[in-house]
């Protein structure tokens, strides 16, 4: 077989291309939901292609197939150098020669989601759905859902390049409605990580899923409306880290950086953010997430250092954006499947543990709102204009928390919020997230301690 | 024909696993996207990829698996997965399949393809014309050209065997613009069946006038203000909220508008269309992913809620027939309900009349951070908005860093008037410009004003 690899990857520079990539792929997914106290639905897929890639001087060219025999893929392959040839405008530069990665062992998959049967599986379901129902009679609807897949990849290149691995995820997502008859507020929960079946055993309580999203969820059903208006704001720990991944790691990605389309361009050792922020993306860490054992383009995880006590240190930087940029591939070349090309994106992104005392952070904020739990968010990295969405928020007045409120949402521009943080506290939680971008929809932990922004605006009703 | 053989088989083998009945439904898509930058080609993605969705009845219930892979151990995967759903699904409602051997509408639903090189030219002159536009705009991101060929079939055991094709293509691009220290994006898009319908100049020269007219924005204060919604920021809310004419959400308890058929729940001046035979859109279809030949369906007449979207399974449930609006995202979903085209039908207004009738307020332009700022279950957005104060029925000073609040179900009740500027500017959800009346506005504080 690595024989017809080496014909493919040869038919795909045969019009002059530098540099060429096979990414093979097979993925077994397996999703389950238990809706109303019932099993809804239950779906399995297997997607399966490939995807090639040819650098042609700082551009590139990409074809994908499911047809992976080796005609498949060969065709695959002449249609990408063929399109080489349609828009070669520029001089070449040589692909840096590869170095050959010793990659570190796979992570522990101890119950291999293949290997769980659907009733087994459909018994954590139940009882997440159990226990969010339990938690009050206005809990009106209770959707539980349970998605694993297994994906093994191949990837091939033309400077000797040959790894093969296989990621395993699994994630349970509760999502609770609670409603008085006339509204209806919602609450989520979901906690996931790159294990098998043995996430039940060793992270993953699934009465305490349904019961947190149901509790949410009546909580903000009797809760007011948030306040609108520019305010200190506290945001919890966990998701709550969205905010740094919104409002700084979209704009710290070669993706942007290397067009010059970023407002962190040409901040490389200057002070971005206040003194005590440290941000790190991290795509070691067993198990996680959003790790990754070997990136998209073959070249093993590594621990990125992005700010250092306010100084800028680093960008995620792929392979093709490292030679526009001329500076090393930092591992962060992923994307959602072979059919997207891969490009730099985030792992496990956080704000390092600070050392401030989470209860005075409140306790000394004033007027305020405390963001205990977020939902995802949007950023455009040109103008670091980023938004995203409180799911349970309280009204703090004069230290104290006073109410929980509903409908607020954060917005502010990313330059402006990271020198805005005042307290970074002392325990570091990660959580769970889909991250979408041009190569697609990845899996990436986002995290913090629980940190104080002096001055945000918040979007709620005035 | 190697694709009818793995059919065969796949039926026999679910015969044989002990299925009543079995469906096949198909997808072959064949797409085309190229990336500007700096006057290069940076990125250029072009496939072609087909994937089969199984689904048949075992016992009473509906089983579902997918793939993409063809090989020997497909059918196996197929039947087995299929068997295990349907075995364990406890769905209340006995599902089935469509048994329509009608003709399939014809509908003019191609246009001509550029060749490749038409196409990376057509990208090129994007940026550069965007550039040109104004000596502020230093950057073009995103100048985006793509095209795409989709076929779908449906095939099942009662005989039912059809397809349709379609052809879109479409270009995109976010130009940067830059005086003293104020960045501003613009963002605009095009779609048509046709590639000769698309025009790089005005599409870029339009982009790269929003990213203009958008510097120096800045927020206004906090506080309630009328508010036009203009066409293609509404078309993303109401994409969002679609979500709530569906039976299926209903029938789950995810939408507010359950329990208010024939009940007023939107101002007189709102009539709310779905319509996958209209041109115009991009989910135009002769048939849904069930075969269910497609029709025209008023949902909101005048303000009065007069149906739910329906599949066979939500229609059966509630005793009314199906409309029409089963889908499936791609080959590999279990088949759900969604609108098609649907569309808020244009009011006589022309868009500046909106402004005028306004007087002072706000016109929001683009809102942001949909997927986490807005709740199709509970209606509650906010939002990140970019757009401009309107003085005297007149455009004053671009605003940015605000959001916008409040519930849909309520605006839908405050509208006052609607736009005659109706456009589709992707997919299939539309929208004209619409007179929300009083929304929440956060921006600045009002000590803040003089600093």
């Amino acid at each position: 077989m690595t024989n017809n690899f080496n014909d493919v990857l040869d038919a795909a520079l045969a019009t002059g291309g530098d540099f060429a990539e096979l990414f093979l792929e097979d993925n077994r997914t397996h999703s389950l939901q238990v809706l109303g106290g019932h099993v809804e639905m239950i779906n399995s897929n297997r997607a399966h292609g490939a995807g090639i890639r040819v650098f042609n001087g700082l551009n590139a060219v990409y074809t994908y197939t499911n047809d992976t025999d080796s005609e498949g893929l060969l065709r695959c392959a002449k249609q990408a150098a063929s399109a080489v040839s349609a828009s070669r405008e520029t001089p070449l530069r040589a692909a840096q020669p590869g170095t050959p990665a010793s990659l570190p062992a796979p992570y522990p998959i101890l119950i291999r989601p293949g290997d769980v049967n659907s009733k087994r599986k459909l018994e954590y379901l139940r009882s997440a759905d159990a226990a969010a129902r339990a938690v009050s009679a206005e809990i009106e609807q209770v959707s539980c859902s349970l998605s694993d897949s297994e994906q093994d990849v191949t990837i091939v290149n033309s400077e000797g390049l040959y790894v093969e691995d296989t990621r395993v995820h699994t994630r349970m997502a509760c999502v609770a409605i609670a409603s008085d008859g006339k509204e209806k507020q919602q609450g989520h929960e979901a906690p996931g990580a790159q294990m098998g079946y043995e996430l039940f055993t060793e992270r993953v309580d699934p009465v305490q899923v349904g019961r947190e999203a149901a509790q949410s969820a009546l909580l903000m059903l009797h809760a007011p409306e948030c306040p609108a208006g520019v305010m200190p704001v506290v945001i919890d720990n966990g998701f709550g880290g969205v905010i740094f991944h919104e409002a700084c790691g979209h704009s710290l990605e070669a993706t942007s950086v290397a067009f010059g389309l970023s407002v962190f361009c040409d901040k490389l050792g200057q002070k971005i953010a206040a003194d005590c922020v440290t941000a790190i993306d991290d795509g070691t860490l067993p198990n996680e997430w959003g790790s990754i054992r070997v990136d998209d383009e073959g070249m093993p995880a590594n621990r990125l250092v992005l700010i250092e006590n306010g100084v800028l240190k680093n960008y995620m930087i792929d392979k093709l954006n490292a030679l526009r940029m001329g500076m090393p591939p930092t591992g962060s070349g992923r994307r959602q499947s072979y059919a997207f090309a891969p490009t730099s994106r985030m792992r496990n992104t956080y704000i390092a543990a600070g050392t401030d005392d989470e209860a005075e952070m409140i306790a000394t904020m004033g007027d305020g709102l405390y963001a205990k739990k977020l939902g995802g968010g949007s950023v455009d990295p040109a103008t670091g204009n980023f938004n995203f969405a409180v799911s349970e928020g309280y009204l703090v007045r004069g230290g104290k928390i006073v109410s929980p409120v509903r409908g607020a949402s954060l917005i502010g521009k990313g330059a402006d919020i990271l020198l805005q943080i005042d307290r970074v506290g002392r325990e570091m939680k990660m959580a769970q997230g889909m991250c979408g971008s041009i190569s697609g929809s990845i899996p990436v932990n986002v995290g913090q301690p629980m940190i104080r922004v002096k001055k945000m605006t918040v979007g709620g009703r005035a | 024909m190697m694709m009818d053989d793995f059919i065969q088989k796949l039926f026999a083998a679910a015969k044989a696993a002990g299925f009543t009945v079995a469906e096949a439904y198909l997808t072959k898509n064949d797409s085309f996207n190229a990336v500007a930058m700096n006057q290069e080609i940076n990125r250029y993605s072009s496939h072609i990829s087909c994937g089969l969705g199984f689904r048949g009845l075992f016992g009473g219930r509906m089983g579902y698996a997918s793939t993409e892979a063809f090989d020997d151990s497909a059918v196996d995967w197929l039947v087995q997965g299929a068997l295990d759903s349907a075995t364990l699904c406890e769905d209340p409602t006995e599902p089935f399949l469509y048994d329509g051997k009608e003709p399939v509408a014809q509908l003019p639903l191609t246009g001509r393809d550029a060749p490749a090189t038409e196409k990376l030219a057509f990208a090129l002159a994007m940026e550069r014309e965007a550039k040109a536009y104004d000596p502020r705009v230093t950057q073009v991101g995103h100048a985006t050209v793509f095209t795409g060929n989709n076929q779908v079939r449906i095939v099942n055991t009662y005989g039912m065997d059809k397809q349709y094709e379609e052809s879109v293509c479409g270009a995109y691009l976010q130009p940067v613009a830059r005086e003293g220290d104020s960045t501003a994006t613009g963002m605009e898009l095009c779609f048509s069946r046709d590639f000769d319908r698309l025009n790089a100049a005005s599409l870029a020269q339009s982009a790269a006038r929003l990213a203009v007219e958008a510097l120096h924005a800045s927020p206004v204060v906090s506080g309630c203000y009328r508010v036009v919604i203009q066409n293609l920021a509404m078309t993303d809310l109401l994409g969002v909220f679609s979500s709530a004419f569906s039976a299926d959400s209903a029938q789950k308890e995810l939408s507010l508008l359950k329990g208010k058929l024939e009940q007023s729940i939107a101002a007189d001046c709102v009539t709310i269309v779905d319509d996958p035979l209209r041109l115009d859109g991009f989910a135009s279809r002769p048939f849904d992913a069930e075969g269910v030949p497609s029709a025209r369906h008023t949902v909101v007449e005048k303000g009065i809620f007069k149906t739910f979207l329906h599949n066979l399974k939500t229609a059966h449930k509630d005793g009314v027939l199906s409309t029409g609006n089963a889908s499936k995202l791609g080959y590999a979903t279990s088949v759900f309900v969604s609108p098609t085209n649907f569309y808020i039908e244009p009011g006589n207004q022309p868009f500046n009349a909106l402004l005028a009738e306004m007087g002072d307020g706000l016109v929001i332009t683009e809102v942001d951070g949909l997927h986490a700022g807005a709740n199709a279950v509970t209606g509650d957005f906010s939002l990140l908005s970019k757009g401009y104060i309107v003085k005297n029925g007149l455009r004053e000073r671009p605003v940015e860093q605000v959001t916008v609040a409040g519930n849909f179900f309520e605006m839908l009740k405050n509208i006052r008037a609607v736009g005659s500027d109706l456009r589709f500017p992707e997919g299939g959800i539309g929208s004209p410009s619409v007179d929300v009346g009083m929304l929440s506005v956060a921006g600045k504080n009002k000590e803040d004003m003089d600093t």
